[in-house]
């Protein structure tokens, strides 16, 4: 490797995010090269010159002339009438969530039960609240589902409509069971699957850590994880499948690991993952 | 010679934040996404937009101090970006990114700013800057960085007004490539060579800047 190309390196060992990826060649080169040494020290304290720079806050004038701003928007004309017609799509959206969700859950656990139809389909990474996208993805999920024959039963029919202090306190009960039943476990994965709040989803994640050695666990953890989108949530499970030694998840992790999409540290996460599998 | 070179560490940029496992979360808090409060501001639900202020503004404060090194001009912009979000809000598209959408709106606003006769901009007393900063230093330690801080704001005012943004939104925003690419209509190869330019064109000047005898 000559200097020039060792210099192409030279942004990606500069960034934290790709700098610990190989360039071994490139290492090597600076080694060995006091000028190639210099040009890199010399951007290497520039951008931590540039890191040192004191970030200052606004006065509190921004924040006075934002929130005035927003209310003289919402009291205009055309916001209020905007609101009166979303209050109806609300009311319709709910509506369908209630009579969907129930369903997508089983769908999702049905794809956990298919014996070597493990493969994810591509994530689409939609929010939870994204109707169409739901109800798009919810169509090609009832297919499965009545191939499958059987609904499994967790009802978030029940469990939209409690408060998340509840829904939260349901899931730590579950946890707290030493022999927790198969309908115990579906509603933790249910819940890990569906639930809007990323608390819950961690926490039933949690639950599930002791019961990683049954396939079913492990499947559901695997079929909620191309649809999570929280990074948190994502790098927790992406740790439980590499602590459970799920082989079956080498697939959806090599996905992530090169997802340009996906947070680095889930990247990085994956990437652990994989070695340790 | 290896070890030489281990030596030189790269440091982490502060954009890098360690996070918990499976931390504690605050139960209380049903965090919507940013994505998900834009949807809901361009749905009418104008309030959304207070949360997206709350948790945004003081980065895009930051980006626009350092962009134009003149904090009543970053103030002033930072209002016309959230002043663009409310009146653009149904041009919010259901797969965008929210981050990315602001700096767009941000870039666009500073470059009329600019535009309005601003051209050049001028380098802040960096006594300012750190009278106002988050975390501010030693005095001790202070009066001995002054200088660097001073040095690199008039490098930086010196660059190329495209190079400056792309390095700074690079740096500092938590922005993957692929959404700076998105930010400045191009490719994610050419965002990669631009900042990159744009850093060791910073460095020439600061370094440059560095060895000027003082007047
Ligand atoms: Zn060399």
């Amino acid at each position: 490797m000559n200097c020039a190309q060792a210099r192409d390196t030279f942004s990606a060992l500069l960034d934290t995010r790709t700098a610990a990826t190989a360039h071994a060649e490139a290492r090597a080169h600076l080694a060995g090269c006091p000028d190639c040494q210099r040009e890199f020290s010399s951007l290497n304290q520039t951008l931590a010159a540039l890191d040192a720079m004191p970030t200052p806050s606004p006065t509190p004038r921004l924040r006075q002339n934002f929130y005035a701003m927003l209310e003289e928007e919402k009291h205009s004309a055309a916001s209020l009438r905007i609101a009166a017609t979303r209050e109806h799509r609300a009311r319709r959206v709910s509506l369908w969530g209630w009579i969907l969700s129930p369903i997508a859950a089983a769908a999702l656990l049905g794809l956990g039960f298919f014996v070597g139809q493990r493969s994810i389909p591509a994530a689409t990474p939609a929010p939870a609240n994204d109707a169409v996208a739901m109800r798009q993805e919810i169509k090609t999920l009832q297919d499965q589902v009545s191939k499958m024959g059987q609904l499994v039963g967790y009802s978030l029919l029940q469990q939209q409509q409690r408060p998340a202090n509840d829904r939260l306190r349901g899931v730590l009960t579950s946890a707290t069971l030493e022999n927790p039943n198969d309908q115990v476990l579906n509603n933790l994965i249910g819940a890990l699957a569906l639930d809007p709040s990323a608390n819950i989803r961690l926490g039933a994640l949690e639950a599930l850590y002791p019961h990683a050695g049954q396939e079913v666990v492990r499947a559901g953890v695997l079929a909620s994880l191309p649809r999570e989108q929280n990074p948190l949530v994502q790098v927790s499970m992406i740790d439980f499948l590499a602590a459970a030694r799920d082989r079956e998840a080498v697939p959806v992790l090599e996905k992530l690991s090169t997802a340009a999409a996906a947070d680095p540290s889930v990247r990085d996460a994956a990437k652990r993952a994989l070695t340790q599998l | 010679m290896i070890a030489a070179f281990e030596e030189i560490r790269v440091h982490p940029s502060p954009s890098v934040v360690e996070k918990p496992r499976l931390a504690p979360v605050d139960t209380s808090a049903e965090q919507r996404s940013d994505h998900a409060l834009m949807l809901a501001v361009r749905e009418g639900e104008l309030d959304a937009l207070g949360e997206l202020f709350e948790r945004h503004h003081g980065p895009l404060f930051g980006f626009l101090v350092k962009h134009t090194g003149d904090r009543a001009a970053a103030e002033d912009i930072a209002q016309t970006v959230f002043q663009r979000m409310l009146k653009y809000r149904h041009t919010y598209r259901d797969e965008g990114c929210f981050t990315a959408w602001m700096y767009h709106l941000a870039r666009r606003s500073a470059a009329d700013h600019f535009r309005k006769g601003n051209a050049t901009p001028q380098a802040t007393d960096p006594a300012d800057l750190n009278e106002h900063a988050d975390d501010t230093p030693h005095a001790a330690h202070r009066a001995a960085t002054n200088d660097d801080h001073a040095l690199l704001q008039t490098a930086l005012a010196r660059l190329d007004c495209d190079d400056r943004e792309i390095l700074l939104l690079a740096r500092f925003q938590e922005l993957s490539f692929a959404e700076i690419a998105g930010i400045l209509e191009c490719s994610v190869g050419a965002a990669k060579v631009r900042a990159h330019r744009a850093l060791r064109e910073l460095r020439d000047i600061y370094f440059r800047l560095q060895n000027e005898p003082i007047p």
